[in-house]
């Protein structure tokens, strides 16, 4: 469905067109596989088996090399659509998936979800946003979107739809609404009409992504394919969440870890070629609780570490760039028991995404209690 | 209203859900019989009680206020009158069909056996169905009232466990009762001292600077309200007073309100025009309450978010006076209170102008269509997709109460319309056919279904729209329909 043919927004007096879309690798993805500082010599002493060849690498400048599993994200980074941060991650140390997981969600010991109290902040003071207006793809919502205004677990776009046969009840409620003597209620029914007409629209054809895109037909591409769904059906989305789960590699690493990368690059670069320009209006983050242990265990595995990795794709950031001041990997550098520090709190790459969404947004009701220094992304 | 020995139909289960549909209606407790509808094109008296007292009326509820007196006005009374004194309602059904929710047999300390997940999904089914079965339903309003007034998100730390105490133990068992001892035993509930970080607000070296955070939600939100004339030093010294309270941890007694002496700033504290003396240490906080809970300024903060629930989303001004006169006159008796408030010609003139927030609106399709649930899943999803799911807002403000921030749920509660009439969520389920039949008497248009579920005779073009829409569609129709969305 090619974009340009959709002009009616869902609402009458809202004009976002801004998604957001966290992508959170769930079990502590291995950041130093996933970009690999193959220019270290310490990272082939730490990883003697597992560790990512310089040869096969996939390098992003003359440093830091892509897992080659994720060959189709290069284009992206050369681009200039993504960037990546090293050495991320949060200040728990407890090295636990669900501590660390709840944390980050969170935004520490906090109430409510980041995302969702992102939307609290962002309520329109007509209350005329999309009953879209954030999603997550799965069967419950995850913690960083409690406290959303609305928000809804979906796994198919399907799951707005009123049901078969429905037009005429539709149409007759929209006649109900457009003569009560309530204005609010009026507005209200004529927007609710739009949004379940659009998305009539969108569930009776097959989808068709864009740009020659193909998604493949596992849960992630899947999800990530009905959010471009939503994105380009303009129904208003401003924020979803998907999760990418099984990233917990104590044991032989490659073959937990790379049907994983596989799926996270399908993924990603479906969505964003089947996007194309719409990726200017729509901002990628990819995240995970902790990174893994510097040094393979005898099993070649990795144990659970702090830093790690995160991904910037779109939303007219500045790509192209690796935000990380490199610690080197010896002992000295290294905290507790030979991890990756984290020199970049996680919030301060999320703040200037949301920043730039939203200009007016109180980013202390986001992420309240923490000293925020957003990293320059946007140059 | 009979009690429990009246439950004819109801089979060997506890909660009788296994019991078909149409034997189940709501919280009435025999087979439901033929029952008539309002037959005023306004809304009348016991109609506008019904809508402003309950979750909405249950098949015979019209019937039953209607024939405490002959005249409508005075039957209204005898129903606010029977709802101000929850305890001589019988609620034996409620009871049982709330039995096997476990967890409200723990203590705080056993409460963090249980699954998070598992925990929260008990606590909101409990709290659909008790909202649904209860014929308490008064009580049950100001359950979500005080819930809102006291809001706790469940999600932060270890009110992940402690919410279902405090929804026990706090909030229902005071929830018609006295708002200043309301006060205390939120300023005491372990979620509290977890949620708004009472638990880290200690004085142990001559520097430390106390944790403000429930200090001054405790003036802005709980009692004199935002503009009620408290000063930063007010809160200061608020947080001062509080100091030392936490909860306990370890094996005996976890989860438990305590005290620590030697957390406590023990020296003399001016707020709002009162000392405080030095030494008072564990009274401070009674003291602190006192001295805010009976204030003038939270009689008015209090009598005006009362008169947005009960009358107008911006109540006038008669009316918050004279509940407020009534609160402080009353040393804060809730019951009192609301009698007041009843009884303002604000509260009698103003019917069908308030929006039902998404759970009032779930609640009320299944009380007034008599359906059954076993409230999970397909169900609450609902209200997770409405944004108002009990236990989850994160801000100590509360769900509001204005309608602005719920329009963008009208989808969704045509969705839910459309689903819950075609009987297409699991575990959820009305018999739309024998509650037509049932609720027919005198023509379906003049005094049946519809005016049963819109309150009042149909307009014009809700008739137009009746005749038009599909059969099996009808209910939905009626459902999602504005007047609906209106209470």
């Amino acid at each position: 469905m090619p974009e340009t043919k959709v002009t009616t927004v869902v609402s009458e007096n809202r004009d976002r067109d801004q998604t957001l879309v966290v992508v959170f690798l769930r079990g502590g993805a291995d950041g130093l596989n996933l970009v690999a500082p193959v220019g270290d010599d310490d990272y082939f002493g730490a990883r003697p088996t597992i560790g990512i060849s310089s040869r096969s690498a996939v390098m992003l400048d003359d440093f830091f090399g892509l897992n080659p599993l994720m060959v189709d994200l290069a284009p992206l980074y050369k681009e200039g659509i993504m960037s990546v941060v090293h050495c991320v991650g949060s200040e728990d140390q407890t090295r636990s998936h669900f501590e660390a997981q709840d944390m980050m969600d969170h935004g520490g010991t906090v109430a409510g979800g980041w995302l969702g109290r992102y939307l609290l902040a962002t309520q329109p003071a007509d209350g005329q946003r999309s009953p879209l207006s954030a999603v997550a793809i799965g069967s419950r919502l995850p913690e960083n979107l409690r406290g959303a205004p609305s928000a809804a677990a979906m796994r198919s776009i399907k799951d707005f739809s009123l049901g078969e046969n429905t037009d005429k009840v539709r149409d007759l409620l929209g006649q109900l609404y457009a003569a009560s003597p309530t204005e609010t209620l009026r507005t209200s029914g004529r927007s609710s009409v739009a949004v379940l007409k659009r998305i009539a629209e969108l569930t009776s054809a097959q989808y068709a992504a864009s740009n020659g895109a193909s998604y493949e037909d596992d849960e992630f591409s899947s999800g990530m394919r009905e959010i471009a769904q939503l994105i380009k059906g303009r129904v208003g989305l401003e924020a979803a969440a998907i999760d990418l789960n099984g990233w917990d590699s104590h044991l032989t690493q490659p073959a937990v870890m790379d049907p994983e990368i596989r799926r996270l690059n399908a993924g990603l670069s479906a969505f964003c070629k089947d996007l194309g320009k719409a990726m200017e209006r729509t901002t990628v983050v990819v995240m995970t609780e902790f990174g893994r242990r510097v040094r393979e265990n005898s099993a070649l595995g990795t144990d659970h570490g702090r830093g790690s990795v995160m991904f910037v794709l779109g939303g007219g950031h500045r790509g192209g760039t690796i935000h990380a001041q490199w610690p080197g990997l010896n002992a000295e550098s290294l905290v507790g028991p030979g991890d990756l520090p984290v020199l970049t709190n996680y919030r301060n790459v999320l703040t200037p995404l949301l920043k730039k969404i939203s200009p007016d947004v109180d980013l202390s009701a986001v992420f309240p209690e923490f000293a925020l220094d957003p990293l320059p992304l946007f140059g | 209203m009979g009690g429990a020995g009246a439950s004819v139909g109801c089979s060997d289960s506890p909660f009788g859900f296994d019991t078909p549909a149409f034997l189940q209606f709501g919280s009435t407790d025999k087979p439901l019989a033929p029952f008539s509808a309002p037959d005023h094109s306004e809304i009348c008296a016991v109609s506008h009680c019904l809508n402003r007292l309950t979750f909405g009326a249950v098949p015979g509820d019209y019937d039953r206020v209607s024939a405490l007196h002959a005249d409508k006005d005075q039957a209204a009374d005898a129903f606010i009158k029977q709802q101000l004194d929850p305890e001589s309602i019988d609620d034996t059904l409620a009871e049982r069909a709330t039995q096997r929710f476990e967890y409200l047999q723990h203590t705080p300390g056993d409460l963090y056996n249980f699954t998070i997940d598992g925990l929260l999904d008990e606590m909101l089914s409990f709290t659909v169905i008790r909202a649904t079965k209860s014929k308490r339903q008064l009580q049950e309003v100001m359950v979500h009232f005080w819930t809102d007034h006291f809001n706790i998100d469940s999600s932060k730390g270890d009110c992940r466990w402690l919410t279902a105490a405090h929804d026990r133990d706090v909030i229902r068992r005071h929830a018609m009762g006295s708002f200043p001892e309301l006060l205390k035993a939120t300023a005491k509930s372990p979620a509290m001292l977890w949620y708004l970080d009472g638990r880290v607000n200690t004085k142990t070296k001559n520097d430390d600077k106390p944790n403000e955070n429930y200090a001054r939600e405790l003036l802005e939100l709980h009692t004199l309200g935002v503009n009620g004339g408290y000063t930063q030093t007010d809160v200061m010294e608020a947080a001062r007073a509080l100091t030392g309270w936490g909860v306990k941890d370890g094996l005996f007694g976890r989860g438990e309100p305590e005290f620590q002496k030697k957390h406590h700033d023990h020296g003399e504290k001016k707020i709002l025009g009162h000392t405080i003396p030095a030494g008072a240490g564990h009274d401070d906080m009674d003291r602190l309450l006192d001295i805010v809970s009976l204030h003038p300024s939270t009689a008015n903060y209090i009598a005006t978010k009362l008169c947005a629930r009960f009358i107008d989303d911006a109540p006038p001004t008669a009316a918050v006076t004279a509940v407020s006169k009534e609160f402080l006159a009353s040393g804060g008796d809730i019951r009192k209170t609301l009698l007041a408030l009843f009884q303002t010609n604000a509260f009698r003139e103003q019917r069908g102008n308030k929006f039902k927030r998404p759970f009032h609106y779930i609640v009320s399709a299944l009380r007034t269509t008599g359906g059954t649930t076993d409230s999970k899943e397909p169900l609450l999803k609902f209200l997770h997709r409405m944004g108002h799911a009990p236990f989850h807002y994160p801000t100590p403000d509360g769900y509001p109460e204005e309608a602005t921030p719920w329009l963008s749920t009208i989808p969704w509660r045509w969705n839910f319309a459309i689903r819950y009439a075609r009987n297409e969520l699991k575990g959820t389920q009305c018999d739309s056919k024998a509650l037509e039949r049932l609720a027919s008497v005198g023509g379906i248009e003049k005094a049946g279904l519809m005016p049963w579920l819109l309150g009042r005779l149909a307009t014009a073009d809700e008739l137009e729209a009746w005749h038009a829409c599909p059969d099996g569609d009808r209910l939905a129709l009626l459902l999602g329909s504005p007047a609906f969305q209106l209470f």
